[in-house]
């Protein structure tokens, strides 16, 4: 068996996780990533789906919304069992200390596939990774894992349906929060990456020339209050420009292709963004196109290149999935997905390389 | 002094990229989201300790 999704809707934790492995009765797994709604206690949920397939590494976290093959949902708990067929080998690891990521779990992983990760073949193995999507540490953990491997870390943040309250990671049978999981894979099939976000650069950059970097603020662009220059680039009123941030973002271009932040709120002149935003950065003015329409460009371009996948991990930002909602996209969305075997959710961030925002990232497996 | 930078990014490029060009652009892609954009340091661009540090840092790291 190479991988079957599986997906429930029922409200009681315990019917939900049997609902989900009578649904994968038929299979072998030996992983099992999952997402499960916040209408889930996470403990619960955690501690039932390590029950319900004792022989294989389970891991996940909570969401603000799922995705399972063909479908967006909402207080849903999505699986995706992984056989034989698809992994060769996985270990998870959880790190707990966001502040000082790393040396544990990538010890752990080298003695487990025996090989170091500064010299680890990034074609041959893929990571995963979940964090905790309040605990605005996505970039620190994600710039140290790139510092000390070639391989492609791919993932979300975790999140808690708009409450920002409290999102959760889930290894092996427990919940952490303030933490990140961690999943090394030796895939048995070839792999790719879907990074895919919906907007084209404007002919307009701002640079950094002032920002608090931990707090993700930037308190001037050009020498000027960031929410003045903002608004002037785009060409409107100060008072307008909140109501901009979802069409027009900010985003770092390499080779025409932007790596997005997106604006979070203003206040006095500072602009505080979803992602760090580092003082000398040149930032491109974005403009939003159809989320639809790229999604499936950007799927097509994939299955041209490498051929049909077998399987779809979809990390999706939950600013994508609003705007979805909001233009009644979301049957939509899900039937992009509709022949492959999918599971993934709304995040409330995105990994692939750094940490992004609106940006939909994907692993494939072929 | 100048240029110190240039030459430490080049080699962080080299010695992580292996000459793949896919990896060319995976590292100078995390450099960017760093706030070290390779194409704004050239031969000629005055050393700035704290850039030379972090690249220095970054070397290391690589190790």
């Amino acid at each position: 068996m190479k991988a079957q999704s599986a997906f429930s809707v029922k409200i009681d934790v315990n019917a939900a996780v049997a609902d989900v492995r009578d649904q994968l009765s038929g299979c072998d797994p030996i992983v099992v990533l999952y997402f499960a709604s916040p209408v889930y206690p996470p403990e619960r949920i955690a501690a039932a789906m390590a029950a319900a397939f004792p022989a294989a590494q389970t891991f996940g976290c909570s969401t603000a919304g799922e995705i399972v093959t063909g479908r967006m949902l909402t207080h849903s708990v999505g699986a995706m069992a992984f056989g034989s067929e698809a992994i060769t080998s996985a270990k998870v690891e959880v790190i707990t200390d966001l502040d000082h990521p790393g040396y544990d779990a990538f010890a752990s992983f080298e003695r487990h596939f025996g090989v170091s990760m500064a010299e680890m073949d990034p074609s041959r193995y893929v990571g995963l990774i979940l964090i905790d999507g309040l605990s605005r540490k996505e970039e620190l953990v994600v710039d140290r894992i790139g510092d000390l491997t070639n391989v492609n870390f791919i993932g979300g943040s975790a999140g808690d349906d708009l409450r920002f309250a409290a999102s959760h990671v889930f290894a092996n049978g427990a919940s952490h929060g303030g933490a990140a999981v961690l999943a090394l894979l030796e895939p048995a099939v070839p792999f790719s990456f879907i990074k895919t976000q919906s907007f084209t650069p404007l002919p307009r950059t701002l640079t950094v020339t002032r920002a608090n970097e931990p707090c993700r603020e930037v308190l001037e662009f050009d020498h000027k209050p960031a929410a003045v220059a903002y608004a002037e680039a785009l060409g409107v009123p100060l008072e307008e420009a909140g109501a901009h941030f979802l069409s027009n973002p900010l985003g770092i271009l390499f080779e025409g292709e932007p790596f997005v932040r997106s604006p979070q709120r203003v206040d006095g002149g500072t602009m505080s963004f979803y992602c760090s935003v580092k003082e000398g950065m040149e930032l491109s003015l974005l403009q939003s196109s159809d989320i639809i329409a790229d999604t499936r460009r950007d799927l097509e371009s994939a299955i041209t290149e490498f051929g049909k996948p077998s399987v779809i991990i979809n990390f999706n930002c939950i600013l994508r999935t609003l705007e979805l909602r909001e233009k009644g996209l979301t049957e939509e969305y899900g039937r992009l997905f509709a022949d492959v075997q999918t599971v993934g959710f709304s995040t409330y961030g995105e990994q692939f390389i750094g940490h992004l925002n609106q940006t939909a990232t994907m692993l494939l497996l072929y | 002094m100048a240029g110190q930078a240039k030459k430490l990014i080049d080699a962080i490029i080299e010695q992580r990229a292996k000459g793949s060009k896919v990896l060319e652009g995976v590292v100078k892609t995390k450099l960017i989201l760093k706030g070290i954009d390779p194409k704004n340091f050239t031969e000629t661009t005055p050393d700035d300790p704290a850039v030379i540090g972090r690249l220095h840092e970054l070397m290391a790291e690589l190790r």
